[in-house]
């Protein structure tokens, strides 16, 4: 026999029994569309931390440090892979000079934390006060390397010239207004606007100080406690604040010092929170400050670093360089390790979304087997005229095994269209109620281009995602393709035993002079 | 009587269907029944030959085992040389296709099937295609008298039509051996007359054999010899003059070369 009149008869069958057919086949699509939804929002899962993790910064920096030290610094310090290294090793310009020669490394840089209370002043008369900046200190001369980037401005060049945090003009408050701040979103949330039917970036308000140009004077010291104002402010430090520790040394002398910002870095919390809100020096400047401030600890202080930054070339080289260093015999951090924990966990919940699915699927290819063992009941007659005209047996297996399959890819198929559609439905709902997705268009003035134009935005990037979109439900190609041979295997397979049950039916039934 | 079988037969060339002291016997709870003992028959090609019994005699039973349903419980069948019961199931199968048609009481159409899917089904099973088959299938329609009901379902169609388009089913594949079991037991007599004609008039032109199993004598007028059964023996075989009288050649078995059978079957596997 053809496959084609395999196919043929097997369509004639199906549709002889119309209702009994799409009945099944709707417990198919039922049973598809749940395991594809269920693994969707697990992808969906999948797309957010890894949004998460790459709003967090760089993902392809390891903080490296000795085991005496900090390693503690990092915004979210869950991966501390402590390995027991000896505490004799020493992170100085050598050990950066060798993890640089390591393959996979793009860049390493020392980073010195300004350890001492410090504030800066600004504009005229010293009016906006910033108070405990943090200061980082890092060699400018692997700033492209260690993926650093300028928003704004220059880079520094001369003696005294430093970088700000992204958002360091928002951190002065005014001294002659009470202490009053002028605030920013930082570029995060919108707020949705009626008339362009869309979600727009907040409008910041102007800071202060202009970042580019401003001439800061830093005051800091041994015993440094803060800015007399913020004392005052907040009531802390009662009366002659810098004095209240210093028992043995009596009074310390502040230090201060002039810098002009050049340029404005883009923040990554993973390089440090200097780069958001603090000040970026070079290594070199740092050190003299910290000559000038401590002359006593400033040797043993400046020869070695507290942490080095490495950059690997990519993601997926953080492992290798991470073992690397590690042999070394330093402790290494990385989003390597959170990034592992949120793949399990998300793996952990996709096991058990599918497994809900996975139910539904099976009770759907229990209807598959029903609807099959009834239908050889049915036909033992037909099956016996068959055989006793000469139909071998294996195009009777086929025979039902195609209508069973058939069953599970009609059911597989349209299945996987509902679920398309029901996703577009889940993430729509999720992008207009709560919000996350942003469907502005690229240049952000939405004045011109009318609402309509920006719904077919959104349903685009409800499809396909957007760097600025928030999916919860993720269907990648593979899942349908999956969805739909899975679904024809699971017909096949039930199928089976009513084909086999088909196939030794004996071609005397069908002389048996019954009727 | 049973024992001169081979005797009148008198086969120049090899007989069609030999049948060797068959034995069948059923298990019926404790006891055994036996259902045929000792049939001994031979049957030349271009016999019409009709197994006649009451009910109950064994003529089922007997017809059950040279169509090779089931396996004699001793002796053989051999159709055109080729031992039936010693095939396997695929074997059967494709030796059922080549030289085998079968017309049923109850005509045994596919409901859901029209007339000429039913007619080209046993060309189907062998993968002649939809176009070819049909064509063969529509000729022999035509001869039946049923061209005009080609694409009619045999529910829409009445006892005796059901029962041609069985009987172009039957001889599509011009099989050297049709079996026809009590093929006129559900119609009423003047169609019972119209078909059997029908059956013997394909059987003359092609020079087949039929087997007739009734228990009717007015049918078994039909047939040139009637075997007659009574309790799983045959108790008479006799020659008859056909009622018909287009059985004009009364040994077209000389004639003709007899098909080797057992390379044709060879080659459909």
């Amino acid at each position: 026999m053809r496959f084609g009149d395999i196919l043929r008869l097997c369509r004639q069958n199906l549709w002889r029994r119309k209702s009994r057919t799409i009945l099944t086949v709707l417990g198919v699509i039922v049973g598809c569309c749940s395991i594809v939804l269920m693994i969707s929002l697990g992808q969906g899962i999948d797309e957010q931390n890894e949004k998460m993790l790459t709003s967090m910064g760089d993902l392809s920096i390891v903080t490296v440090y000795t085991n005496g030290g900090n390693g503690g610094m990092m915004a979210m310090g869950s991966g501390a892979s402590s390995s027991s290294a000896s505490s004799d090793v020493k992170l100085n310009d050598e050990s950066v000079k060798s993890f640089r020669a390591i393959p996979g490394v793009s860049g390493a840089t020392p980073v010195m934390n300004f350890n001492y209370n410090a504030s800066v002043r600004a504009g005229s008369a010293g009016r906006y006060l910033y108070d405990y900046v943090q200061i980082m200190g890092i060699d400018m001369a692997q700033f492209e390397q260690m993926g650093f980037k300028l928003k704004d401005g220059a880079m520094p060049v001369r003696e005294g010239e430093v970088l700000g945090g992204e958002w360091l003009a928002y951190d002065f408050m005014d001294t002659l207004s009470n202490g009053a701040m002028r605030s920013s979103s930082r570029g995060e949330g919108c707020m949705w606007n009626d008339d362009t039917a869309r979600c727009e970036p907040y409008k910041d308000e102007d800071p202060y100080v202009q970042p580019i140009g401003a001439q800061l004077t830093l005051t800091t010291g041994a015993n440094y406690n803060g800015d007399p104002y913020t004392q005052r402010l907040y009531g802390s430090g009662g009366s002659g604040g810098a004095s209240s520790s210093g028992g043995g040394l009596g009074e310390t002398q502040n230090t201060t010092a002039d810098y002009r910002v050049t340029g404005v870095i883009v923040a990554d919390y993973n390089k440090g929170f200097a780069t958001s809100d603090g000040i970026v020096m070079d290594l070199q400047s740092l050190k003299a400050l910290i000559a000038k401030v401590d002359p006593s600890a400033a040797k043993q202080r400046t020869a070695n670093y507290d942490q080095v930054l490495v950059k690997a070339q990519d993601m997926a080289s953080v492992p290798e360089v991470e073992s690397q260093i590690k042999a070394l015999g330093y402790e290494t951090s990385s989003y390597e390790d959170m990034r592992k924990s949120l793949e399990e966990q998300s793996r952990a919940i996709q096991l058990i979304l599918g497994g809900i699915g996975a139910v539904s699927l099976l009770v759907a290819a229990i209807g598959i087997a029903n609807t099959m063992v009834m239908s050889v009941t049915e036909r033992t007659r037909e099956i016996g005229i068959m055989k006793a005209l000469g139909c071998y047996v294996r195009d009777i297996r086929v025979m039902f095994l195609a209508e069973a399959g058939a069953i599970g890819f009609l059911g597989g198929l349209i299945g996987c269209m509902v679920s398309a559609l029901i996703s577009l439905g889940i993430n729509l709902a999720g992008m207009t109620y709560i919000g996350g997705g942003m469907a502005y268009s690229a240049g952000g003035s939405g004045s011109g281009s009318d609402s309509a134009n920006s719904i077919w935005t959104m349903v685009w990037q409800a499809i396909v995602g957007g760097d600025d979109v928030t999916r919860y439900s993720v269907i990648p190609w593979w899942l349908y393709l999956f969805a739909v041979l899975f679904a024809t295997l699971i017909g096949l397979l039930f199928g089976f035993g009513p084909a086999n049950k088909a196939v030794k039916i004996p071609a005397l039934d069908a002389i048996k002079n019954s009727e | 009587m049973a024992h001169d079988v081979h005797a009148m037969a008198q086969p120049k060339t090899r007989p069609i269907i030999e049948v060797r002291n068959l034995r069948k016997e059923y298990p019926v709870e404790d006891e055994t029944v036996v259902a045929l003992e000792r049939v001994n028959l031979a049957i030349p090609q271009g016999q019409i030959c009709c197994i006649f019994g009451e009910s109950g005699s064994g003529k089922s039973t007997l017809l059950n085992q040279l169509a090779g349903m089931e396996k004699p419980t001793k002796g053989g069948v051999a159709i055109g040389g080729v031992r039936v019961s010693t095939l396997s199931e695929r074997e059967l199968a494709a030796f059922r296709q080549k030289h085998i048609g079968f017309v049923f009481q109850s005509y045994n159409l596919l409901p859901n099937l029209t007339a000429l899917e039913n007619v080209a089904m046993p060309l189907m099973f062998r993968g002649i295609p939809k176009e070819q088959r049909e064509r063969t299938a529509r000729a022999v329609l035509k001869r039946v008298g049923l061209g005009h009901r080609l694409s009619h379902y045999p529910r829409q169609m009445s006892g005796g039509q059901q029962q041609r388009v069985g009987i172009a089913r039957a001889f599509v594949t011009k099989p050297e051996v049709v079996f026809a079991d009590e093929p006129t037991g559900n119609l009423d007599s003047k169609t019972k007359s119209e078909v059997m004609t029908m059956i013997c008039t394909f059987a003359r032109d092609f020079n087949q054999t039929i087997v007739l199993v009734t228990h009717d004598p007015q049918m078994a007028a039909y047939a040139d010899r009637i075997v007659t059964l009574l309790d799983g023996r045959i108790v008479s075989d006799r020659t008859n003059q056909p009622a018909l009288s287009l059985s004009a050649p009364s040994q077209p078995s000389v004639t003709r070369p007899q098909p080797d059978l057992s390379t044709n079957q060879g080659a459909s596997r």
